[in-house]
């Protein structure tokens, strides 16, 4: 997808190539996508038969793009008398104003023409390159071009027309345009999603059809998002930049689910996965909770709603899980993939009661905590009754659904993710270390939602002594003798797959490791088989599956290493947090502020540039968080009582960081930090953070 | 096509007491197609629990389908949501209202989902 343009608004989104035009076939991402559903696979401009160079593209905003194109392709223009202009933005479909500049002192006469077409083909078949299953139409109705698809009940189109008169056929429109010397001609183009779930376009209220308005709503709803986020001053400038990109792309990826409009929770990330993921909502809510505690609010409702009460294998649906993911598009309506809602993923129900109490604790919004109560105690009930498949009170995962489930249901679900030292693949159910801490986490601070909140000192008590038997139990079956780590998982007979993982730094952040563990495990985090330079590595090097380019098993993940920053601060360890932060955040630099879901995990020393993962999304909500929670861990931001504890350790290229207006429980706060390390001259701006100084001592 | 059995709607009124529908109150309206005919059937959810019957309040939400398609839902053959998505069900107003009460319509049959052993324990 390279030179690829991606403007979007909710979850709806549009990629085409560089000058405006969509050319997509079957497996490639480009098109206009609504609700996990392409509608409109191809869109091509051209004049008097040719088609269009492009001299710029301007991203105005994240739902608006503007194209300067010259007629002609190659590298010799064939007529630069003429200019074109395609200012495009997303809403319920896009809106398109396409202008034409005669620089000319002649007058022109063009044939100026749109070819559309669509594939209506669902996301999941992009990605697995499937065949459809029912019948296209295309019409003409009332001057405007209708693409159809029709398979039993489930119908689909879009309509496309033009505000200036064109002749309208099948396979697109066409404008026969004079233009005057040194004048222009324009036309609103419109492609609306003329008929889904929601019924026809005409049905809908016009709010809805924002059309031509949405780029001036969206900006106002950008604008606000942007005034209400607190404002962030440092003497390390690309900060600032990282900061300002990451609440911008947190924005665009806000989503609507289907069923609850004019909320908005985190969908997971651009292309792929524009939805609602149980793990990613709640992990990405977590990050930005000192920012815009809203997402959380809404992602616990949502969420809560959609808490699973039955049983059904298909779906890997039990009472009080959390659901992993839902998806809009044919497949799933006609119960050919499980996501409606899918609940295969392990983790998400033990977080959703995580995120519950931190939201409490930042926000002391004991009202929603109280209207989640039932679903809480479902979650936890879930963890004992649902999760215990090895029989030895662990959390395991094994999928009901062999055909179309999950095989791992944890945050590293590729199937190659949860291995020995030896490279050997495990058994199910397999019961990984960090979702016990997730566990031992949901517990304790259920227990004090429950006394706090809920009034049930009987219902606290048996959770805090649940998650003490929990903590004493997994620092001796997990704890690797003769590696001082964690084993990254349990077998189902109990016996330990002994890989050196960064799932590590979860159970810092969870809280269940023993003091006299830390130690060690922050020892291995921040060791050179783990540590990169720019992040820990998701497996050691050194490991039987250690490959930097592996997606699990080698890579760096921005997402996964600010909770292990989290961790370290947890537990003590300031100045490997800060090492951590400084390394993702020279990353994100060089990222131009947008983090991959991500990187290779090549020695920093060696390739100077994070290498991105192949095909990786993004923006992805959980990356763009990260830099979120890095400031929070980077100032040491804890919400104590009514108060808002300010804790400073900053990596040694920043000397000043201000955060300004941390909203929360006591208003808004700001909070200050200094580089607390001294240095012999003053840090250099924009000097890389994570560069170790010859001299410096090496951790 | 025979009409919608009314015991698979008094049987979601009765787990309504057991999972009672959390935090949405409302009416919803089930508008059961059979042929040139439609019944009506009124879904009041008030403190959690559903109560069912042929006539009530002004409908929040509107859900219309044929009753072969209501009757797979309410036993658990097909999915409310699956079915929504496909067109074979249609709704207006606060769809909500219907993600909520999908949790009392059963789970699919013969699931495999049991309570491992920590259940056992607790309900003992």
């Amino acid at each position: 997808m390279s030179g690829a343009v991606k403007i979007l608004s909710g979850n709806t989104f549009v990629v085409s190539d560089d000058s405006g035009d969509i050319e997509a076939s079957l497996t490639d991402p480009t098109g206009l996508f609504s609700f996990d559903t392409r509608f409109l696979s191809k869109w091509v401009l051209t004049i008097d038969g040719q088609r269009l160079n492009p001299l710029s593209v301007d991203d105005l905003q994240y739902f608006e793009t503007r194209f300067f194109l010259v007629p002609g392709t190659g590298t010799v223009y064939i007529d630069a008398k003429l200019s074109v202009i395609r200012q495009r933005a997303v809403g319920d479909g896009f809106h398109e104003d396409l202008t034409i500049l005669n620089h000319d002192d002649k007058p022109v006469d063009l044939e100026v023409r749109l070819e559309a077409a669509c594939d209506f083909a669902d996301l999941f078949e992009v990605k697995d390159d499937l065949k459809k299953k029912g019948e296209y139409y295309t019409s003409i109705d009332d001057g405007r071009l209708v693409l159809g698809y029709r398979r039993e009940t489930y119908v689909r189109e879009t309509w496309v027309s033009a505000t200036e008169a064109c002749a309208v056929d099948e396979g697109g429109l066409t404008f026969a345009v004079h233009v005057e010397p040194h004048e222009q001609w324009a036309t609103e183009l419109s492609v609306a999603i003329g008929r889904d779930v929601r019924g026809t376009a005409a049905e809908r209220p016009e709010h809805e059809r924002r059309g031509h308005k949405a780029g001036s709503d969206m900006a106002l709803s950008l604008e606000k998002w942007l005034d209400e986020a607190p404002s962030l001053d440092c003497d390390w400038d690309p900060l600032k930049r990282t900061y300002r990109r990451s609440l911008v792309d947190l924005a665009a990826l806000r989503f609507s689910p289907v069923m609850l409009p004019g909320h908005h929770l985190p969908a997971a990330g651009l292309p792929w996965f524009m939805t609602m993921f149980g793990r990613d909502s709640i992990f990405t809510s977590l990050q930005a909770l000192p920012f815009a505690s809203d997402l959380a609010r809404t992602t616990l409702a949502a969420l809560g709603l959609w808490q699973g009460a039955r049983h059904d294998d298909f779906r890997d649906e039990d009472p009080g899980r959390i659901l992993h993911e839902m998806r809009f598009g044919e497949m799933t309506a006609f119960e050919e993939r499980p996501h409606s809602p899918y609940y295969g993923s392990v983790d998400a129900t033990p977080l959703y009661v995580v995120l519950l109490d931190e939201y409490e604790r930042w926000t002391g919004d004991a009202k929603l905590v109280r209207a989640l109560e039932r679903q809480a105690r479902a979650a936890l009930a879930w963890i004992d009754d649902y999760a215990n498949l090895q029989g030895n009170g662990y959390i395991a995962y094994q999928r009901r659904n062999e055909k179309t489930g999950l095989e791992n249901q944890c945050w590293k679900d590729s199937w190659d993710s949860i291995s020995y030292r030896d490279g050997r693949l495990p058994g199910f159910p397999r019961a990984t270390c960090e979702l016990q801490g997730y566990a031992y986490d949901a517990k304790v601070r259920g227990a004090r939602l429950a006394r706090l909140v809920w009034k049930d000192p009987a219902y606290a008590d048996r959770l805090d002594k649940e998650a003490a038997d929990l903590k004493r139990r997994f620092n001796r079956d997990f704890w690797v003798e003769d590696g001082e780590y964690f084993a990254i998982a349990l077998e189902p007979d109990g016996s330990q797959v002994d890989a050196l993982a960064s799932n590590n730094g979860h159970l810092l952040w969870s809280g269940i490791i023993d003091e006299s563990k830390a130690k060690a495990v922050a020892g291995h985090l921040m060791s050179p088989a783990m540590y990169s330079g720019w992040g820990v590595r998701t497996l050691a090097e050194g490991q039987g599956r250690y490959n930097p380019i592996g997606y699990h098993v080698g890579a760096i993940w921005p997402f996964d290493n600010s909770f292990i920053a989290w961790g370290l601060r947890r537990y003590g360890f300031k100045e490997e947090a800060a090492r951590i932060a400084a390394g993702i955040l020279d990353a994100a630099e060089l990222f131009e502020g947008r983090l991959p879901e991500a990187f290779g995990g090549y020695e920093r020393a060696l390739t100077k540039y994070p290498v991105q993962y192949p095909t990786s999304c993004s923006p992805q909500a959980w990356s763009t968080g990260a830099p979120l929670l890095f400031l929070r861990t980077m100032l040491g931001l804890e919400p104590i009582g009514e108060h808002l504890v300010v804790d400073p350790a900053l990596p040694q290229g920043i000397g000043r960081l201000e955060l300004l207006d941390i909203p929360g429980r006591w208003g808004r706060r700001d909070a200050f930090g200094r580089s607390r390390v001294a240095v012999g001259s003053p840090p250099r701006r924009d000097a890389q953070l994570g560069v170790i100084e010859p001299g410096a001592t090496k951790a | 096509m025979a009409e919608l059995d009314q015991r698979l709607l008094e049987d979601i009124s009765e787990w309504s007491h057991e999972r009672p529908v959390p935090g949405i109150d409302g009416v919803l309206r089930l508008d059961v197609r059979d042929g040139a005919r439609v019944d009506e059937w009124y879904l009041t959810i008030a403190k959690g629990v559903v109560t069912v019957g042929r006539t009530g309040g002004e409908p929040d939400c509107v859900v219309s389908g044929d009753s072969a398609t209501f009757a797979a839902i309410l036993s658990g053959k097909a999915n409310a949501m699956a079915a929504l998505l496909r067109g074979a069900l249609s709704a207006r107003g606060k769809v909500v209202l219907l993600t909520a009460l999908q949790r009392l319509f059963p789970g699919s049959p013969g699931a495999e989902g049991l309570p491992t052993a920590g259940y056992a324990e607790r309900q003992s």
